[in-house]
């Protein structure tokens, strides 16, 4: 059962008066439950399609392509409610809130989804959930820890467990080990298989790493702004 | 939530907001700590004001009113009004016996005088009932003993304007000037007065000092142009009169040029007293003579007829506080009747109800009322400029801060943050910054205003600068109050700026795309 949907998706960038074209008519069916990974040259767009199918920035309105979630075009559910509740992000630079300690940067994901009130009466579950998470990628030891006295690798788990703690049914994440060497890159990757292992969710990953790759059910490839047959 | 964890992070581990809340801090407490200490002046200056004033006078300068007595009968005859007093104003001359003049305003009083305004408590030479705040070691010599009277009889004499004569023991009419009227008495820094040791230089050149305290022996010459009823100026009338206390109102402008003289004294000086005069004809007033001798005729003889005393204030206390001028403006607008029906009675004998001025205290102090009033609304366009000033230093670190952060404002989107949450997560610090800004600005200002007079001192002592000068200003002690409400208005008016202030980085913030933002490194 396809769960996100890309039809006909372009993005062009306007810089002055010059026209630069990224997208130019993506076409995407992901399963529930599948692990996409997404192969492209630098400056391909990879980025820029994974910020469409998250719905942190919409595709062009000419020719009119569009992203769908469960059947429903995203901008229907609304964008905001969109991330909050069925996209988790993960990003190559980590992108931690520096002044909040690693448990409040977990819970700052189901903060922003419930809102002051909502967030009041569901804090205990968030932050069971949250403490659960941070186990589960071996931060239990670190919860008051600022994001500035972890590794790159462990700042990166906490990222997985901002993406997770809202039980979001898509991962989207962008070169997440891109920051990272091999060898952590590695198991941050395996922790993040492993996670989603237990809860099943469906993931689209980017990556430049063909080791990455080897691991995902299906491997896309963009040129030219569209995804050539893999 | 994430709004308010956010704002208190950001609060707490950044300089920017140290700086912004420092800025409204110190932008709220200059305006709580200037308009409290103006205020208190306007307040003290109109409190002051009143303290010789009474809350309405009926004022008929130069020739003054006749049958005054008549007029406080009737005026105190009204509920309205609590007592009234008669007072003639006039120009006048004091020369203490040093042989220096100074010009002076003369005003003659009777014991009635103190019914009517707060004179019982501005008497200086009496006993106080505690020593002066700042006084700590006592030194004040009116807590002493006092040599050849006492301080209970000194104050008596203040209030009847009387001294007794030590050689033949009759009650002499006297004089109670302003206490710096004549520089006989020394005004210390702890707010009390030495009398001033003169020196005199002997023939033979040998010096004395005398320890002169002019309630106890001494006497000045008090020198007043009367005119006649007509207004003309008669000759210079001089007298020489015992000193029987001095006064303090707390206005300096009062204490170092009026003089206050013995009513009965006054009006004899001023030819205001009740006496037989020559009447030309067909003047008015003898035309009322009771006689029925037809003095009326174009060809009577002229004749002596009784020219009542006069004088040209009587001074009206209402009942209760008269503190607003509404309050004030009834009692002499029940004044005013009650003259309209003494004229009429009078009729000719009397100015008409026209030419006498009918004042409440406020109307008396206008000039330095409206001036107070007028810096007080400078004040407050000059409290909106810092207003606008804080609003502007807000948007300028705010506008910094949502650069500095925009990595935040991106991740917060993705998480799924509304536009309208990361904009109230701007609001939020700004009030935030406002509520402490405002709060620290508001303790510092009462921590200043409630130690001023402290501060002062301390600043004229170590650093040589005295803003207050005792001689320009003369208050004992600067207003130290703040009033609730206008810490109210700034600690609003402060929170209010920031949150305007944060307005625009909060637009900014909220229409920023986020994937512009998470890109911005
Ligand atoms: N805001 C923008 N304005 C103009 N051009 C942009 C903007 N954002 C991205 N681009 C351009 O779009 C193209 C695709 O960028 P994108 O970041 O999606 O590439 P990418 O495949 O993720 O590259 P990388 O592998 O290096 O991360 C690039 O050429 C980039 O210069
Ligand atoms: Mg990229």
């Amino acid at each position: 059962m396809t769960i996100l949907q890309a039809s006909n998706v372009h993005k062009t960038y306007r810089l002055d008066r010059v026209e630069v074209p990224v997208l130019r008519g993506v076409d995407l069916q992901v399963r529930e439950g599948e692990f996409v990974a997404i192969l492209g040259a630098s400056g391909s767009g990879k980025s820029t399609l994974l910020h469409l199918l998250g719905g942190l920035d919409l595709p062009d309105r000419e020719p009119a392509g569009r992203v769908t979630f469960q059947g429903v075009d995203i901008r229907a559910r609304g964008l905001d409610t969109y991330r909050a509740a069925d996209v988790g992000f993960v990003f190559q630079f980590y992108h931690l809130l520096p002044e909040l300690n690693v448990l409040q940067n977990v819970l700052i994901s189901a903060m922003s989804m419930h809102g002051v009130f909502g967030y009041l009466s569901n804090r205990a579950a968030a932050t069971a959930r949250a403490e659960a998470l941070l186990r589960a990628v071996g931060l239990s030891h670190r919860l008051k820890h600022r994001p500035a006295e972890l590794s790159g690798g462990e700042r990166q788990r906490v990222a997985i467990a901002r993406a997770l703690v809202n039980k979001p049914r898509l991962i989207l994440a962008d070169e997440p080990t891109g920051n990272l060497d091999r060898v952590t890159g590695g198991k941050i990757l395996d922790v993040l298989l492993d996670l989603r292992a237990k809860e099943g969710q469906t993931m689209v990953v980017v990556t430049h790493d063909e080791a990455t790759a080897t691991k995902a059910d299906r491997v896309l490839r963009l040129a030219d702004g569209r995804f050539g047959a893999s | 939530m994430y709004q308010v964890l956010l704002t208190r992070r950001y609060l707490f581990s950044k300089v920017m907001p140290l700086l912004a809340s420092l800025g409204v801090m110190l932008c709220s407490a200059v305006v709580l700590v200037t308009w409290s200490v103006m205020g208190g002046f306007l307040v003290m200056l109109i409190n002051t004001g009143r303290t010789m004033a009474g809350d309405v006078v009926v004022r008929w300068p130069g020739t003054g009113i006749p049958h005054y007595e008549d007029l406080i009968k009737r005026l105190e005859a009204e509920p309205s009004v609590e007592a009234a007093a008669p007072v003639i104003e006039a120009f006048g001359m004091i020369s203490p016996p040093d042989g220096s003049t100074e010009g002076v305003v003369i005003r003659g009083v009777d014991e009635r005088f103190a019914g009517v305004t707060r004179y019982a408590e501005i008497i200086w030479w009496r006993r106080p009932e505690a020593p002066l705040p700042k006084d700590t070691e006592r030194r004040d010599p009116r807590l002493g003993e006092i040599s050849g009277t006492s301080w209970d009889e000194l104050y008596g004499q203040g209030l009847k304007l009387q001294r007794r004569d030590p050689r033949t023991g009759d009650l002499r009419p006297a004089v109670v000037p302003g206490i710096h009227v004549m520089g006989t008495s020394r005004r210390t820094r702890e707010g009390f007065y030495w009398p001033r040791v003169t020196e005199r230089r002997g023939s033979d050149g040998t010096r004395e000092e005398i320890n002169q305290f002019m309630p106890r022996d001494g006497s000045v010459t008090i020198t007043v142009l009367p005119l006649d009823s007509k207004g003309q100026p008669l000759e210079p009338f001089s007298s020489v009169l015992p000193v029987a206390n001095e006064f303090q109102s707390g206005v300096y402008d009062y204490d170092s040029r009026v003089v206050l003289v013995n009513l009965a004294e006054a009006q004899r000086m001023l030819r205001m007293q009740q006496a037989k005069r020559l009447a030309r004809p067909g003047e008015a007033g003898v035309v009322e003579q009771p006689s029925g001798e037809g003095f009326a005729g174009q060809d009577s003889p002229p004749a002596l007829v009784d020219d009542p005393a006069r004088v040209t204030d009587v001074v009206v206390k209402g009942r209760g506080p008269m503190a607003t001028s509404a309050e004030a403006r009834a009692l002499a607008a029940r004044v005013e009747a009650v003259y309209t029906k003494f004229a009429q009675d009078h009729a000719g004998n009397v100015p008409d109800v026209m030419d006498v001025s009918i004042m409440t205290w406020e109307d008396q102090n206008r000039t330095f009322i409206s001036a107070v009033k007028n810096e007080i609304s400078l004040l407050l366009v000059l409290f909106c400029f810092i207003s606008i000033t804080v609003v502007f230093l807000v948007i300028a670190i705010f506008w910094s801060m949502v650069r500095e952060k925009t990595m935040d404002i991106g991740v917060l989107r993705a998480v799924g943050a509304r536009a309208s949450g990361v904009a109230g997560l701007w609001l939020c610090y700004g009030l935030a910054i406002g509520l402490v800004g405002s709060s620290l600005g508001l303790g510092l200002a009462y921590t200043i205003v409630g130690n001023i007079n402290p501060i002062h001192d301390w600043m004229g002592e170590r650093l040589g600068i005295v803003v207050w000068d005792p001689a320009v200003y003369y208050f004992s002690k600067i207003p130290n109050r703040v009033d609730a409400w206008h810490a109210a208005i700034v600690f609003a008016g402060g929170v209010v700026s920031c949150v305007v202030g944060a307005l625009v980085p909060a637009l900014r913030a909220a229409f920023m795309s986020p994937v512009r933002a998470l890109r911005n490194e």
